[in-house]
């Protein structure tokens, strides 16, 4: 465990500083450097799509990879704030099918849009706050509660639709949360943009954000701090179920109908962009920055395939191969981001 | 507190079972005001459940404890904690990937709350933890640096001055200096003697005999859960010290080898 400070001999330890500044700015280096890094292979890509296709680089498709995204980026950064944790959440993709579906619904009912947004956010939360307790209270793992809720929600979807798509309204205002434009800029985007924003900010300079990479790290050590652990698993839960609804508000408001396959296959593209953005699935290191990264490299690669006139069932192919070849360069590459102590 | 009582500690008749063993077997311990007290005896001699008790991790079967002339009854660690017991658990108390201010405010970073929302104060907590840093003269370059790049002997620094800054009555350290490089050894040691300066009781429990010797006033010996003996520092050496621990006349070679190094310088 201690490898770093083998060579710690008198003279070495009793000049400190230098030695042990040196190796800060060489280490800060590397571990900075997953940010670099995907933002290297996002301009590669870019690059890549923009010689290869005539179409990628016109301001109408940028517009239109950046709307497509905008539910991914929601959804990634607050994944980012689970995986930080050392969890995972596989239920994304089934409550944005769920709140897909219920807005619908709900809308249909006759409920005037906004308390159909809200409703649909306070169920987001409400999901939330039944895995992450069984998550953070019962102690069962992530993985497992998350895939039972994958499975489970979707079933209440479909159970719902009876597998059809339940149409909106199209002269209804909710659609404007998909399809409206502030300026050039479509209102996904914005709502995204505004949602990364406030993610960043929570994640890096406030407790909250302190004490999710702290139970990443050393959760008996924040818990012997004095904080509650549990609380702060609990509420990593309930935003990415919260955020997950929000991307089903989008998609649903965009497409202009509610749909029980939705979202399907989702939390695989949302993994692949958190954790290509260089946070640890091990927990206790993220970038909210690198996710938004992540998932734009994500977007961009499924858009320019098409582009290029490749087969759209390349995309999952790629996605695959990404999460798997970016987990391999962080053991290899950055044996430090999963050292264990 | 006109007439403070001369125990910071006093533990009598610690007792405690685990049928068919007994632990602890009628103990008791005494530790004055700024007292480094060096627990020693061999694997299983009772010192680690002993500071158990006294961190309130272990519940005694019987037995009294008191802090500061007042009896308590310790049910669980927040409650030692409460009457200002602290134990330094090394490799429990810090976050790898937070930074060294992060580690020392963990859990009670200075805020500024903006819409009710409770922000890091990031440039106090790094001039608080400098400070702190400073007072207790551990070495680290950069309050920024984050814990996984520090040496053992500067998280073990780290560990301590954490613990230290809740301004305990009494520090408990199971092994502090084990594992660690000469120099560090050195350098936790020094920041023991500064804790104990400033009025806080330390019980050091270790193998290292000749750290006892370096900084603490006190030894006392356990062997099988019992108290053997205690002795003044300045009235022992480390051979009687390793027979006490082995409960026999033991004349091993790495005592005699120890306690010529001890003479040598």
């Amino acid at each position: 465990m201690n490898q770093g400070t083998s060579s710690g001999d008198v003279r070495a330890a009793s000049l400190p500083s230098e030695r042990r500044l040196l190796k800060h700015s060489l280490l800060t280096e590397l571990a900075g450097n997953s940010v670099i890094s995907i933002a290297a292979f996002f301009a590669v890509v870019c690059v890549v799509f923009s010689l290869g296709t005539d179409a990628f680089l016109t301001s109408a498709n940028l517009l239109n990879v950046v709307r497509q995204a905008a539910p991914l980026l929601i959804v990634s950064a607050a994944m980012t704030f689970v995986i930080t944790t050392g969890g995972i959440d596989l239920a994304v993709g089934s409550v944005v099918a769920i709140t897909a579906t219920l807005s619908a619904v709900f809308l249909q009912w006759g409920l005037p849009w906004p308390l159909a947004v809200l409703a649909l956010l306070g169920i987001g939360a409400a999901i939330g706050a039944l895995q992450g307790f069984f998550v953070a209270f019962e102690r069962i793992p992530a993985f497992i509660v998350t895939l039972a809720g994958l499975s489970v929600i979707r079933g209440i979807a479909l159970l719902i639709t009876g597998g059809y798509s339940i149409p909106i309204d199209p002269e209804s205002s909710f659609n404007l949360i998909g399809r409206g434009q502030i300026g050039p800029i479509p209102a996904p985007v914005v709502i995204a943009c505004l949602f990364i924003v406030l993610a960043n900010v929570v994640y890096g300079a406030t407790t909250f954000g302190r004490y999710v990479t702290g139970v990443g790290a050393n959760a008996e050590a924040v818990r012997r701090a004095g904080v509650n652990t549990r609380l702060v698993l609990l509420k990593v839960y309930i935003l990415s179920a919260t955020a997950a609804a929000l991307a089903g508000i989008v998609i649903a408001a965009r497409l202009g109908s509610g749909s029980a396959n939705s979202g399907q296959g989702f939390e695989l593209d949302v993994i692949a962009a958190v954790v290509l953005g260089g946070t640890s699935l091990f927990g206790g290191r993220g970038s909210i920055i690198g996710t938004l990264l992540g998932a734009l490299t994500v977007s961009v690669i499924a858009n320019g395939l098409i582009l290029a006139h490749l087969s759209p069932f390349l995309t999952p192919i790629v996605t695959g191969t990404i999460i798997l070849v970016a987990i391999w360069l962080n053991f290899r590459l950055f044996p430090a981001a999963t050292r264990t102590r | 507190m006109q007439d403070t009582p001369p125990f910071r500690v006093r533990m009598t008749g610690i007792s405690k079972q685990y049928p068919p063993i007994k632990v602890l077997d009628d103990v008791s311990l005494t530790l004055k005001p700024g007292e480094v007290l060096g627990l020693v005896g061999d694997n299983g001699a009772g010192k680690s459940t002993l500071s158990k008790v006294l961190s309130g991790a272990i519940i005694p079967d019987s037995g009294t404890i008191e802090i500061d002339g007042e009896i308590v009854h310790f049910t669980s660690p927040a409650d030692a904690r409460a009457a200002r017991v602290e134990m330094v658990y090394q490799d429990l108390s810090l976050c790898d990937t937070v930074d060294v201010a992060g580690n020392l405010f963990l859990g009670r970073e200075p805020r500024r709350r903006i819409l009710g929302i409770p922000f890091l104060d990031k440039a106090d907590m790094h001039r608080q933890a400098r400070a702190m840093l400073d007072r207790l003269g551990i070495v680290i370059a950069d309050t920024r640096l984050k814990v996984e790049n520090l040496s053992g002997g500067q998280r073990q620094s780290i560990a301590i001055g954490r613990a230290a800054s809740f301004a305990p009555r009494v520090l408990i350290m199971d092994e502090p200096t084990a594992a660690l490089a000469v120099a560090e050894v050195e350098a936790v040691l020094e920041l023991i003697r500064t804790v104990s300066a400033a009025g806080v009781s330390v019980i050091l429990i270790t193998h290292r005999l000749q750290d006892l010797f370096l900084v603490c006033d006190r030894i006392q010996v356990m062997y099988e859960g019992r108290n053997v003996a205690e002795r003044l520092v300045s009235e022992t050496t480390i051979e009687e010290i390793v027979n006490l621990i082995v409960g026999r006349k033991f004349t091993a070679r790495s005592a005699r080898r120890a306690q010529d190094a001890e003479l040598a310088p």
